[in-house]
């Protein structure tokens, strides 16, 4: 690996689904310029955080890759809910939530993770 | 989660600096109101600022920002209409106007509880605050990497000192504030390191760190983050002119810790769902609701204040938050003449972002006001502030002295590139800020190193004998005379910035008295022998201590009276007080 | 890492308590974060990264970017920076990925 390759691996843009900035380039080089794509192609930003903390960097990436100001990348949808819950809070009584799983934040959003990985 | 949504007269979501302030207004109006906050005690990030805000009476300068939390939330506790829900977080902001809330209760001893709630309200202020900046480069993410507000929260809300040693990236008022404050907790600062040419916070903070030995490394940024398990040393490296690192200018910087204070983005998530026309202003943040000066946005009846509406100073946030609780309780039909309540305080925001430091603000809101035309909602009064905005309506008006009165600095003073690159004034601005020499052979004088125009006027209004005049705008430099100056260091005590000090060249044949602000632990006593240093935070000599004026209060600033040879006075500018009998500390 | 004086703030505590990470039994103060009491004993790493395994803490402290998700008495993914330490919690480190979620 070239000692930019390297370091691309090492650079995080996405904490939650541990997506590198090499991740992100490799997926501009296939033609996926959008925040969409990359999201859905990735799950860059739809874990728990729900982009509060990779979505800039995506954006400046994204800008910076196609020529394009910041302001043109076209920003993704923004779903409830801010930051995963409980699903067991929607049905259950309070208190009885323990062993329900989280909604994984971003599950509305399609929730077809995994291909970049 | 059953029934309908809970409702209310108006709902806040924030209980920071703009939220509290909006809340204030909404529930002296009257309106039965709810105010939200994910954090278990209300103030936002006011309750981790342990420096003196900047600004006028109004927005309570010269108080700490802690102080400022206490007192806001001492208002709203007071208000019968206000009810508040800490520990609860927004979910989501739909369609109908329901807002979905995560409510928790875990008190010690209790079960836990976890439930959501529905409320609405015909009216929303959205004050919801700003997230830090992360930054890409290799290992980023290393454990001891951390934002400089959670290493603020960690050391002034929690005790917890984040490392002994650190690196902080920028130098913005964060950067600069942040680090002066790890000072404080006993933590080494190696450096600040920020890739513009120039400072960019206030120059009166970076002032603060220099003294105390920070060196400040513009045009220069992080290569990369080194350590295994976590963070064991920072690479930075030079930016040349066009912000491209110059090879070869690689540093080491052993450091436990790294903070980035790179910038704020707006936490605008609700605005979005809630349907908020939103524009991309890189000068405000980035993401933020189209929004007219009465800060509601393109949905009618969702107002915004705050950080959220465009990053901004936190005074600016609190003038915000009243504008649009003013503006929401109008819209409830509580505030009968909004244009003639409001006024005082748009002509407060005017003047905070009159003067050169609040041009980026200016700029940003002019790019917003041309989105502003296109909505159909938008307030009569669209245009947002005019650059050479009119003093404050408000603004103290006494006439000065008749004979000899302080001039006000002149507007549009250029600074040295030394002063703005480094912190440190060129000889040419000190020499400015220094009276005559047939008056500094008269008696004790004070020497104002403010060299800056930023909104700030506390020193004039802590001035008993006239010598620091009234800001006829107060982004000016201060207006001082010292003919009319005692030297009496009320101003020492009160400067935000303490950048005001007073200098007795006749204390004794060979001896000057200096009278400087001293916010570090341990206090020295009259007697002690302290290390003088100079400007730069470099020992430049000894001196004794004559006089420690404190308050009772640890909020107030302690004022040191120092020996100082009388040719260094012009000098010495910080004491250390050495760690062993007789050797230096550290 | 405790702050004992400060020149301008006093830290009110609650009272101390004993509590578990991984195996280790160690003190910190009722009421103040997870991440906080950790952090004053020393624990920088509270998690190890879903994919590339690698060694995270936290980053935000209050709340907003879930750097800092450990299980806490047997409660996955809890945001330790703004969760309270109780008498006797359990924290422990989530290794390779967030189990309960797709």
């Amino acid at each position: 690996m070239s000692e930019g390759g390297e370091r691309d691996e090492n650079t995080i843009i996405c904490r939650c689904e541990d997506i590198s900035l090499a991740d992100i380039r490799r997926l501009v080089e296939r033609g996926y310029t959008t925040i969409d794509e990359i999201k859905r192609l990735s799950r860059t930003g739809m874990g728990p955080c729900q982009g509060k903390t990779c979505r800039l960097l995506l954006m400046q990436e994204l800008a910076r890759a196609t020529g394009r100001p910041p302001g043109e990348v076209a920003l993704g949808t923004f779903r409830p809910p801010t930051k995963p819950f409980k699903l067991g809070l929607l049905v259950g009584k309070e208190g009885e939530t323990r062993d329900s799983q989280d909604t994984g934040g971003g599950e509305d959003d399609g929730g077809q993770g995994g291909a970049a990985r | 989660m059953s029934g309908g949504p809970k409702k209310y007269d108006a709902i806040v979501v924030g209980a920071g600096p703009a939220g509290l302030s909006a809340a204030a207004e909404l529930g002296r109006a009257g309106a039965r109101t709810l105010v939200l906050d994910r954090d278990t005690r209300p103030g936002g990030q006011l309750v981790k600022q342990t420096h003196k805000f900047f600004g006028s009476e109004k927005q309570r300068a010269g108080t700490r920002g802690v102080e400022i939390a206490r007192l806001l939330r001492e208002e709203v506790a007071a208000l019968p209409a206000v009810e508040m829900w800490l520990n609860s977080t927004v979910l989501g902001f739909y369609s109908d106007r329901v807002i979905t809330v995560e409510r928790v209760k875990d008190a010690p001893g209790e079960e836990r509880r976890e439930w959501l709630e529905k409320v609405t309200a015909p009216v929303f202020v959205l004050a919801t605050g700003a997230a830090e900046r992360f930054l890409p480069f290799p290992n980023n993410d290393l454990p001891g990497i951390y934002g400089a507000g959670a290493a603020q929260t960690l050391m002034n809300v929690h005790g917890v000192r984040p490392g002994r040693r650190v690196v902080m990236v920028g130098a913005g008022n964060i950067g600069l504030i942040v680090s002066y404050q790890l000072l404080q907790a006993g933590v080494e600062v190696a450096a600040i390191v920020e890739a513009a040419p120039v400072i960019g916070g206030y120059l009166v903070h970076a002032a603060k760190v220099r003294r105390a030995g920070v060196p400040i490394l513009t045009s220069h940024t992080v290569k990369e983050a080194h350590g295994r398990e976590a963070l064991e040393g920072v690479t930075v490296w030079r930016l040349d002119e066009k912000w491209q690192p110059v090879p070869g200018t690689e540093k080491y910087i052993a450091a436990d810790v790294l903070c980035l204070a790179t910038g704020l983005s707006p936490l605008a998530e609700l605005l979005f769902q809630a349907g908020c026309q939103m524009a991309y202003v890189p000068e405000l943040g980035g993401h933020v609701p189209v929004h007219g000066e009465d800060l509601e946005t393109s949905v009618p009846g969702v107002f915004v204040a705050g950080d959220v509406s465009g990053v901004e100073e936190a005074s600016a946030a609190m003038v915000e938050g009243h504008l649009a609780g003013l503006g929401a309780a109008a819209r409830l039909g509580l505030v009968r003449d909004l244009a003639a309540v409001a006024a005082g305080w748009r002509a407060e925001l005017a003047s905070l972002r009159a003067g050169p430091s609040g041009e980026k603000i200016r700029r940003g809101l002019a790019k917003l006001a041309g989105q502003t035309a296109g909505m159909a909602a938008s307030s009569p009064a669209g245009s947002p502030v005019s650059p050479a905005s009119a003093p404050a309506a408000s603004a103290p008006a006494a006439p000065p002295p008749a004979t000899s009165a302080p001039k006000p600095g002149k507007p549009g003073r250029t600074l040295s590139p030394q002063l703005t690159s480094t912190g440190e004034p060129a000889a040419s601005e000190l020499e400015s800020s220094l009276p005559p020499a047939d008056r500094r052979r008269q008696g004790p004088y004070a020497v104002i190193e403010c060299f800056q125009e930023i909104p700030c006027d506390p020193c004039h209004k802590a001035c008993r004998t006239g010598a620091i005049g009234p800001f006829p705008d107060i982004n000016l430099t201060p207006a001082y005379e010292a003919a009319h100056c005692n030297g009496c260091a009320l101003c020492v005590a009160q400067c935000p910035g303490l950048a005001c000090f007073v200098v007795d060249e006749n204390y004794s044949p060979s001896e000057a008295l200096l009278k400087l602000p001293y916010e570090f632990l341990p206090l020295p006593a009259a007697g002690h022998t302290v290390d003088l240093l100079d400007r730069t935070g470099a020992l430049v000599g000894s001196g004794r201590v004559v006089r420690v004026v404190r308050s009772r209060s640890k909020l107030a600033t302690p004022v040191v009276w120092v020996t100082v040879p009388s040719e260094k006075v012009g000098t010495v500018r910080n004491i250390r007080v050495p760690a062993t009998k007789g050797g230096a500390a550290e | 890492m405790r702050i004992q004086d400060h020149p301008i703030l006093d830290f009110s505590k609650g009272r101390k308590v004993r509590f578990w990470f991984e195996d280790r039994e160690l003190e910190g103060y009722e009421g103040e974060p997870i991440a906080a009491a950790l952090h004053a004993a020393g624990v920088r790493v509270l998690s190890e990264s879903p994919v590339r395994h690698r060694p995270r803490g936290f980053f935000c402290a209050i709340g907003n970017c879930s750097s800092c998700l450990m299980t806490v008495d047997g409660r996955p993914n809890v945001r330790v920076c703004v969760e309270a330490l109780h008498e006797g919690m359990r924290v422990q480190k989530q290794r390779g990925g967030r189990g309960d979620l797709a």
